[in-house]
């Protein structure tokens, strides 16, 4: 793509969001039900895939929008500006529809893969278990053959959107006699399959997206594998990698650096604008600098993905500095609004309540690798530091204690 | 200066941390959550008949004559389980204030309800929450967001009188011309019920006016500072066992959490943290204890060292304990809510920071 497509490209979806994105954000989704909210975010998913703006890099044959990798940042990254009813979807369209078009045959694909796209069904990935988070290949759920498929019996914890999910990835043992990592293997699943349960976990604050879900002698179908027996943990790890750059607003979806300075101009610290403070003064600076440090690394990845090659482990830089940015700026938001903080404004987005911000960003530096993991992954595949010890590794899953 | 408890006042603070972790068990703070009392009434009853609502009231008034260093126990065991009852705002402020008073008639008529469990108070004294005109024995205008207001008898608060004097008076909170509601909906911390109030030519008693205010507002402001310290100390050390406790239990690549050097040297963070929080909120208490003359300097130092200790044991305990620590079931989050409250309540770290700042430089 040349500087010029790009730029026409870029005109055009502003264009597109500027004049369609209002009726579906912000006024639009105030005092909205879940329920009410996600029937908007499917009609918003339907528009977009009526113009190409669906899963951008999909086949158009799917309903996809047949365009690269970078337009798809692009498109992301302005539509990130407006606070729309898309967060249902991320996983779906991100991860497990990705990975159907990798291993699923044609058929299964035109049955499936266009109602995803279209917003009429969600897809949900069930990777961790009570005992598998950051050591997901020690997860317990079993899969036993059963003629021409599989029995899945056992517990998933924390599938996001299990609750509205049609269809679902999951990772299972198929065989405990071998070391934990070989004895996994990956199958999409009906999560209205007879023996699914599904129940919401309630969370900290807010509606809940989290769920446990148990699977009871479901029934799976051989021709649902993806990948070979035995070889599901390099499925789940290329499910993790496949969203080669996820573009997550710069804000990681809390309040954003501006609303903090709005915010600093009207409040005050000790009778003094909170602006001429030094300590705001130099968080402002702060994260305005990494956030340019970011949006280099960000232009780097999008560099790599237009020449075709992979963008490294620096992207997960972006999360762990932004999601302990987002729990600060919105705590020191809180100081300055002082006692008033304790009111949280009904319904309200995380991007425009400070205390919203602020209650909600716990689990942005645990889920999807936690700040810990992360650096190690940085300190590893980075750094090329060893591993720590792992006493778990080359014995059988059934041999451990 | 060398300071410690002595043993009965260490004793009293086991027998309050047996009492409270038997009795405010995190299931009763969940019921209390969603429950529609404003507070824990059934604890509450049992804190008075321990003779906590007393501690520091004169005998003369049905109390029972203890000091603040009582109370700064206290009110650390009250912050290790989170106790939804309104004891800080009565109890730590509202009983001390009264007990200031010159006039011998005002102690006599509010003190003993107090002791006896039989008033619960809120107080305002911090520049932000509103504003209350006093003139002529009434009160008018708009307070809130102030904690246990609309569950509380009475109401002590910062006001200016017609000539712009500052002054301190005291308000029956259940009188008809008190337009109250507690704040509900979505809040930070439901355990500390907040309430907002308008008050339209409300009966008032003037407590003190002018620089006899001013006194009694420094003076009360210190008091709560460092027993918020206290509360934060206790919030602070419950977090970090909690982590400990739960990083020897999750395994990991066949390993204890608590064992990856990323977690141990969190703890001892923490722990670090928790330390130097202890060592200047004890200073606190001993400032509060003797009325030294550091009291303002010592009130601002426990008070910048709790908020820093009891926020970096809340969030990283919940970071710990993974994803269980984002659920309801999961008791990390009452602390991690607790300690941004207590973080913005009673002037926040900015406010403390200037005021340790003004002591400083008038010594220079
Ligand atoms: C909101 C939310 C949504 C989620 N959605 C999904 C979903 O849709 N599908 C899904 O499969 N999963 C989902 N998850 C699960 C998520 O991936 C896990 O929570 C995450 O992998 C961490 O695992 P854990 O919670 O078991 O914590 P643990 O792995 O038990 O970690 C506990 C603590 O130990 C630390 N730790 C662990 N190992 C090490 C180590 N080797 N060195 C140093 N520190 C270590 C961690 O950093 C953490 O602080 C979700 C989680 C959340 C909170």
């Amino acid at each position: 793509m040349s500087q010029n497509d790009t730029r026409a490209y870029l005109a055009s979806a502003r264009a597109w969001l500027a004049e369609q994105a209002p009726a579906y954000s912000g006024a639009a989704r105030r005092g909205l039900s879940v329920e009410e909210d996600l029937a908007l975010g499917r009609r918003w998913l339907h528009l977009k895939s009526e113009h190409g703006y669906a899963a951008i890099t999909m086949p158009k044959i799917y309903g996809g929008g047949g365009g690269t990798e970078i337009e798809k940042v692009i498109f992301t990254n302005e539509e990130n500006n407006y606070d729309l009813p898309t967060g249902y979807f991320g996983i779906s369209l991100g991860m497990p529809v990705p990975m159907l078009l990798k291993y699923a045959s044609e058929e299964v694909l035109r049955e499936l893969v266009p109602p995803a796209i279209r917003g009429e069904q969600i897809w949900c990935q069930l990777f961790s278990e009570p005992a598998a988070g950051s050591d997901l290949a020690a997860l317990t759920m079993r899969a036993t053959p059963d003629g021409d498929g599989w029995r899945l019996n056992g517990q998933k914890l924390w599938t996001s959107w299990a609750q509205y999910s049609d269809w679902g990835v999951v990772v299972v043992r198929t065989d405990p006699t071998v070391p934990k990592h070989a004895g996994l293997t990956y199958f999409y699943v009906d999560m209205k399959s007879p023996g699914v349960e599904v129940r919401v976990i309630p969370k900290l604050a807010g509606e809940s997206e989290i769920n446990e879900v148990f699977f009871n002698d479901v029934f799976v179908p051989d021709a649902q594998r993806m990948g070979g027996v035995g070889g599901g943990f390099k499925v789940a790890m290329e499910t993790l990698m496949i969203e080669r750059y996820a573009v997550s607003d710069e804000a990681v979806g809390g309040i954003s650096v501006e609303k903090f300075v709005d915010l600093a101009m009207r409040t005050r610290i000790n009778g003094q604008p909170a602006l001429a403070d030094g300590e705001v003064r130099r968080l402002i600076a702060d994260t305005v600098a990494e956030r340019q440090g970011l949006r280099s690394i960000h232009r780097r990845a999008m560099a790599a993905i237009a020449a075709g090659t992979e963008p490294g482990p620096e992207g997960a830089i972006r999360k762990l500095l932004g999601a302990r940015r987002r729990q600060q700026v919105s705590a020191v938001a809180m100081d300055l609004l002082g006692v008033d903080g304790v009111i949280m404004t009904e319904g309200a987005q995380p991007t425009e309540d400070f205390t919203e911000s602020w209650i909600e960003s716990p689990p942005l530096r645990i889920a999807g690798g936690s700040d810990e993991i992360l650096r190690n992954t940085i300190a590893e595949k980075v750094l090329g530091l060893p591993q720590d010890h792992r006493p778990d590794k080359g014995i059988p899953f059934n041999k451990l204690s | 200066m060398n300071f410690d408890f002595s043993a009965d006042q260490k004793e009293l603070a086991d027998h309050a941390r047996r009492f409270l972790g038997e009795s405010c068990t995190f299931d009763r703070l969940r019921d209390n959550m969603a429950g529609e009392e404003a507070y824990d009434r059934s604890l509450w009853q049992q804190m008075v008949e321990l003779g906590w609502t007393a501690i520091n009231i004169p005998e003369a008034q049905g109390g029972l004559g203890m000091g603040s260093l009582e109370l700064c126990l206290l009110s650390e065991e009250v912050g290790r389980v989170l106790a939804p009852v309104p004891f800080f705002s009565t109890v730590c402020l509202g009983a001390h204030i009264l007990n200031q008073l010159g006039q011998e008639s005002l102690r006599e008529q509010y003190l003993p309800p107090i002791a006896a469990g039989e008033s619960v108070v809120a107080v305002a004294l911090m520049p932000g929450l509103g504003q209350l005109e006093y003139a002529d024995g009434c009160a008018s205008g708009a307070l809130g967001p102030v904690a246990w207001l609309g569950a509380a008898d009475l109401l002590i608060s910062r006001a200016r009188d017609n000539h712009g004097t500052e002054c301190l008076v005291l308000i029956d909170a259940k009188h008809a011309t008190v337009a109250r509601r507690n704040i509900d909906g979505v809040v930070l911390d439901g355990l500390v019920r907040h309430g907002q109030a308008e008050f339209s030519a409300t009966p008032a008693r003037l407590l003190a006016s002018g620089d006899e205010a001013r006194r009694l507002i420094e003076l009360a402001l210190a008091q709560a500072a460092i027993l918020t310290a206290f509360e934060q100390l206790g919030g602070a050390q419950a977090c970090c066992e909690m982590a400990r406790d739960y990083s020897l239990e999750r395994y990991t690549f066949g390993r204890v959490i608590g064992g990856y050097q990323a977690i141990k040297h969190k703890l001892a963070d923490v722990q670090v943290e928790i330390e130097l929080a202890r060592s200047n909120a004890y200073y606190g208490a001993w400032a509060l204890a003797t009325d030294a003359a550091e009291l303002a300097r010592a009130a601002a130092l426990a008070r910048i060292s709790a908020t820093e200790a009891f926020t970096l044991a809340a969030e990283e305990n919940l970071q710990v304990h993974g994803g269980i620590g984002y659920t309801w079931e999961a008791n990390c989050h009452f602390y991690y809510q607790r300690a941004r409250l207590l973080a913005i309540n009673y002037g926040n770290a900015d406010y403390w920071s200037q005021q340790l700042l003004a002591g400083l430089q008038a010594a220079h």
